[in-house]
């Protein structure tokens, strides 16, 4: 079982990466969550979703969605842009296991573009 | 980073506990107590006691709400306040889209900035750390120009950038604050305030955390109110409670994708592209492929103008970078429809604005503290306690006004969030 995202449901609102990093925290903020939103092409309005777990970063582009092994972005492979190095210093998604709830960021998620699989 | 949360005052959750003071005249920055804050009340209140301790010195004050940057639905609002040159009276222009989460997670709840310098400079807020930059390389560059020029700069993508284009530096009537490249809701030119400041831009960015007192009770409560809150996606649920054509329908042959402002529901934005084709989803060669529509207003004047929407889209997207006010510069241009972009450019240079800025239907807003940047939707007093509640909270008025949120139990959130017990005839009476 893994978070997986449908890029193109999401807004861009954070309120997944509020709620993972409240799930870490207990408080709120843009850092500590295994869940991030890719937006540093505003301009062009160019956003995704990613998700860090023990293995791989799943990658929800919004031409496509994939994920990749971490060894593989370690030695220089596709995927994660930008954003890469900042995730991969978070803590890997455990789907909200360790606090005993549903995994937050599919459960706040306003259109759906969170889902399990 | 910042220290959060001693709790020794009923607000010291959520806040940051100082306000910082910007004395742009003398180049200095410093920080004084939070207690104004304490006795106004949370947000917009505590910001006007603050423009009132400091009116002498021509303030704008920079700040945010109670909820701001929490997944409290709505959540996004922070706000500038100053003294309209349209009234002389203060007024507000709502910081949403990232601008206002990212100043409070930035450190500063509160940030007065008095005076003018006597160059062009720029604050730049980031965990906590206030620094003055020099904005010599900035002057006169648009609104687009200046917010890439501050990232690659600070070489970070996601610095939120408040600042001003041609129109805010000539100190035009006309002029509005822009959040990164897409405008504001400045009906009041505040932005010809930051301009007679020398004030080019704010850039925020910050990896603060925020605590509330009772953490679990607070997530709860909001998660509450967000499984409770009417999804709206587009303009449809505004336009037909306005009794306004279908501003999606009108934008449809070139929307790209809907967008919200941080921790909304609402998808109160649309991106179009015009510069290639919309359905295109890659990142692509072309950089500036269009233009996040996100003001309503000057959109709905464009089109109820009989404006070609490709041509009023790139009449806002020159607004935007111009930095003039987009609902009184839509409401000039409304009345002669242009499609050469030569004309349009020319068109948007010439706005001269005018101060009656107004909604196309129902009611006018009424003119003032607040502005016409919140739709009139309900009537002027539910239009009234969205704005009071939501500048005291950081909740976007219009998401209160359309999403059927519970202010009830929205005002119960303030009792775990920060230990503040208040209601609705409170938080009126908070602005006097």
């Amino acid at each position: 079982m893994r978070v997986k995202a449908k890029p193109l449901e999401c807004t861009g609102c954070a309120l997944c990466e509020l709620a993972c990093g409240y799930h870490w925290d207990e408080a709120f903020s843009l850092i500590s969550s295994s869940i991030m939103l890719y937006r540093a092409e505003e301009k062009k309005d160019y956003m995704g979703l990613i998700v860090k777990t023990d293995e791989d970063l799943f990658i929800g582009r919004p031409e496509g969605a994939e994920a990749v092994k971490l060894g593989d972005l370690q030695k220089g492979g596709k995927g994660g842009g930008a954003s890469a190095k900042p995730i991969l210093i978070r803590e890997a998604c455990d789907l909200c296991e360790s606090s005993g709830l549903e995994p937050q960021c599919v459960a706040v998620c306003p259109h759906g573009a969170l889902y399990l699989e | 980073m910042p220290s959060i949360s001693s709790k020794e005052k009923p607000m010291d959750s959520m806040y940051y506990g100082d306000t910082l003071i910007v004395d742009l005249e003398a180049g200095r920055t410093g920080q004084v107590s939070f207690d104004e804050v304490d006795e106004a009340g949370p947000g917009l209140p505590a910001g006007l006691a603050l423009y009132e301790k400091y009116k002498e010195f021509d303030p704008l004050i920079f700040g945010s709400g109670l909820f701001t940057g929490t997944p409290v639905p709505g959540a996004c609002l922070g706000f500038v306040l100053g003294k309209s040159p349209l009234t002389g009276e203060p007024a507000v222009a709502p910081l949403n889209l990232f601008a206002g989460a990212e100043m409070k997670l930035s450190g500063f709840s509160m940030v007065v900035v008095k005076g003018a310098s006597a160059k062009p400079v720029y604050l730049w807020l980031h965990d906590g750390v206030p620094d003055i930059e020099d904005a010599s390389a900035l002057a006169g560059k648009d609104t687009w120009d200046t917010t890439d020029g501050i990232r690659r700069e600070m070489g970070e993508g996601l610095i939120q950038v408040i600042c001003i284009g041609p129109a805010g530096e000539a100190g035009s009537d006309s002029a509005a604050l822009s959040i990164n490249y897409w405008g504001s809701g400045d009906t009041a030119a505040l932005g010809a305030v930051m301009g007679r400041k020398n004030l080019k831009a704010v850039a925020l960015r910050g990896l603060g955390m925020l605590d509330a007192d009772e953490p679990e009770e607070f997530y709860d409560g909001a998660l509450e109110l967000l499984a409770s809150a009417k999804v709206d996606t587009g303009f449809k649920s505004m336009c037909s409670a306005l009794g306004a054509p279908d501003l999606d329908a009108w934008l449809s042959p070139i929307a790209h994708r809907r967008r919200a402002c941080f921790a909304c529901p609402a998808t109160c934005a649309t991106f179009v592209k015009y510069n290639e084709a919309p359905s295109v989803m890659e990142s692509t060669d072309v950089e500036e492929p269009g233009m996040l529509i996100a003001n309503a207003a000057a959109a709905l004047w464009l089109m109820q103008g009989g404006w070609d929407v490709e041509a009023a889209c790139r009449a806002m997207e020159a607004m935007a970078r111009e930095g003039l006010d987009m609902v009184r510069g839509a409401r000039e241009l409304s009345e002669t429809p242009l499609t050469d972009a030569g004309k349009i450019t020319a068109a948007v240079k010439a706005l001269e604005g005018s101060t009656a800025a107004r909604w196309t239907v129902a009611e006018p807003a009424a003119p003032g503290l607040f502005g016409p940047w919140v739709p009139p939707l309900g009537g002027y007093e539910s239009w009234l306690e969205a704005n009071r509640i939501g500048y005291s909270l950081g909740i976007c008025p219009t998401f209160l006004l359309l999403c059927g949120t519970d202010t009830s139990r929205l005002l119960e959130l303030c009792v775990p969030a920060a230990g503040l017990e208040t209601g609705q005839d409170e938080i009126a009476g908070m602005y006097g």
